[in-house]
């Protein structure tokens, strides 16, 4: 047991792994949230970790619940429906194209996304419904908070530092720089200008269309 | 014929349960313990503008409907809604029943189509299952019309530019349909003038009108004392167009027009019934002050003529204003009619101006997801001029209490 203990603690001193705190600002200097973040190695050395257990992107009150979900390549996401209405869930984006007639009472078996890159969630009978599932093959990877903040625990080292946002013009595209961690913190400013999304309000009488 | 329906619709019930893996089923039942007006009911051949007067004092079975919507696959779903009614008689039918294609399309411009038995979506007024209100339980006097004598037999398509599509705050929906059926829509406007009630006519239903002195003139001979209203009598196909244009889901706003194509010389024999010469103009707006407290307003204008020389001819306009505010299990709504026929034939035995105003509030109170309780207080009064000539007084004002339960699963 007490060997176990050692042997953790020299393997977590032997990792290196360092919060580092980081913020991205918008072209105006104003702090973005909903950004997405993740690191690769340089070299694609750097695998996403295998994940055992699904994801999930709810459908509760006519909206995707998270309405961004970043998940590492390979993982599986379920699609629960806690709404007492059907949806009819779909994507077209390359890197996934799967659609899924979701009843609250019969759950559909997950879906695994084999491929990194930006698939666009939208539901066929409400379509106000906007989500994203961002793939990526890291397991350094967040979304920021209302201050443009994300925390995340990688080694010091060399690393490709990818952003990206639904407000990008081409929202198949990221951003990305190569970035050596050294420092506690980094602040990374978007390089295009940010469309603000409209996002729909809705409510139990919104269904009749 | 009856029975042939009822087995339908049990088959078509057996169908859904047991394709319940693409199939959603919803359902209703509404109790109501009223205390009607002592005018005798429109629905009793009487003159009374309620659904109930106090012959149906006491726990009546208000609504009960089964909404479902069966995959047939990926783009094609079968709708249909089966109402049962206790008043005037026992009845089991359908108020709606279509088919629907819905195509999962990558383009930013989403569209469907309806074939079957439906309504035009001209009401922000309906949008619980099987076009129930959510907010009133006695629909406005323009929504009370169309659920008794508008439905579509035919085809509509929509095409819609959703704003989510084009990250636009702005949604347009513009809709078509060509329809047979639905002639002698226009009817119970001009014998009865609008009423206030939440009874819709299921297909193949007949309305009864009161004992009408007119009815007995030559010029009117071969006319039923009821209406079937979603018959054919001309043989000739009728369109309604429609655009709504939503602002973030704040603003709704719905433009429809209608005409059944009706000829006014058609007349069916067998069955007493004209096609009429209906048209109208609707436009409803919903608006959302804040998440709680919403305004519907609509105004419906229109005309209906009949027989040759158009010997029934008649304008018709309403308009209603609903303010309905929600604070956690509570909805209060409110609503205002006013509605109005106004004669412009020179059949002078057959006097069809009429109107009137109405108030009607409403307290629901959510239980649970399944049970609702509330309470509906409504008051009317109205003039209508063929009255005199059946020996009744041509003013009549009205009230009418409810306690509701509502159970839905």
């Amino acid at each position: 047991m007490s060997k176990l203990f050692i042997a953790t603690l020299f393997i977590f001193m032997m990792n290196k792994s360092h919060a580092v705190t980081i913020t991205i600002n918008d072209q105006n200097q104003q702090p973005l949230a909903n950004a997405v973040v993740w690191l690769t190695a340089t070299d694609n050395t750097l695998q996403a970790l295998p994940t055992d257990s699904p994801f999930t992107m709810t459908q509760k009150e006519r909206q995707f619940t998270p309405h961004i979900l970043v998940v590492p390549q390979n993982a599986q996401v379920e699609f629960p429906n806690a709404d007492s209405i059907m949806h009819h869930v779909y994507s077209f984006s390359s890197a996934k194209s799967f659609e899924l007639k979701l009843y609250r009472e019969q759950p559909q078996a997950p879906i695994r996304f084999e491929q990194t890159g930006v698939v666009e969630l939208g539901c066929n009978i409400h379509d106000w419904m906007l989500g994203y599932i961002v793939v990526v093959d890291s397991p350094f990877y967040g979304v920021t908070n209302n201050q443009g903040q994300i925390e995340l625990t990688p080694d010091h080292g060399e690393f490709k530092f990818n952003v990206w946002h639904e407000g990008f013009s081409d929202i198949s595209q990221t951003e990305s720089k190569t970035i050596t961690l050294s420092s506690a913190a980094i602040v990374y400013q978007i390089g295009q200008s940010i469309v603000p999304r409209i996002t729909i309000g809705v409510d139990e009488f919104d269904d009749y269309e | 014929m009856t029975m042939n329906k009822t087995i339908l619709a049990f088959n078509l019930l057996g169908l859904a349960f047991s394709l319940n893996a693409v199939a959603q089923v919803k359902g209703l039942l509404q109790l109501s313990a009223v205390k009607g007006d002592p005018q005798l009911s429109w629905q009793q051949g009487g003159i009374g503008l309620y659904r109930y007067d106090t012959d149906n004092d006491g726990i009546v079975l208000s609504q009960g409907l089964l909404d479902f919507r069966v995959d047939l696959s990926t783009s094609w779903s079968a709708h249909g809604v089966i109402n049962t009614y206790q008043d005037p008689q026992a009845t089991l039918g359908f108020s709606q029943a279509y088919f629907q294609y819905q195509p999962l399309t990558a383009s930013n411009y989403k569209w469907h189509v309806r074939v079957g038995a439906f309504y035009p979506q001209l009401s922000l007024e309906n949008p619980d299952i099987g076009w129930l209100s959510p907010y009133n339980y006695t629909n406005s006097a323009i929504n009370s019309w169309v659920g008794e004598e508008i439905r579509t037999l035919g085809v509509e398509a929509t095409i819609k530019r959703p704003g989510r599509s084009f990250n636009s705050a702005h949604s347009f929906s513009f809709v078509g349909a060509s329809f047979k059926g639905n002639d002698p829509a226009g009817t119970l406007l001009s014998w009865r003038g609008f009423a206030l009630h939440d009874r819709q006519t299921t297909l193949n239903e007949s309305i009864a009108f009161a004992p009408i002195a007119s009815f007995n003139t030559p010029q009117l001979q071969h006319q039923a004392n009821q209406v079937l209203p979603f018959e054919e009598v001309d043989g000739r196909f009728g369109y309604y167009l429609g655009m709504h244009w939503d602002y973030l889901k704040k603003s709704q706003f719905r433009f429809y027009y209608f005409d059944n194509n009706g000829d006014p010389t058609a007349l069916n024999y067998a069955t007493g019934q004209y096609a009429w010469d209906t048209r109208f103009a609707s436009a409803a707006w919903l608006y959302k002050f804040t998440a709680q407290t919403r305004l519907i307003v609509q105004a419906m204008s229109g005309k209906t003529a009949m027989g040759k020389n158009r010997g029934v001819n008649n304008d018709f306009y309403s308009h209603f204003a609903l303010l309905s505010h929600k604070t956690e299990k509570h909805r209060f709504s409110v609503r205002y009619d006013f509605f109005e026929v106004t004669d412009h034939d020179d059949w002078a035995f057959d006097p069809n101006a009429s109107h009137g105003e109405g108030i009607t509030a409403t307290w629901r109170y959510q239980l649970t997801p399944q049970w609702q309780l509330g309470i509906e207080g409504s008051a009317l009064h109205s003039q209508a001029d063929n009255r005199e000539a059946m020996g009744v007084a041509k003013k009549l004002s009205q009230q009418q209490l409810s306690l509701n339960v509502q159970w839905r699963y």
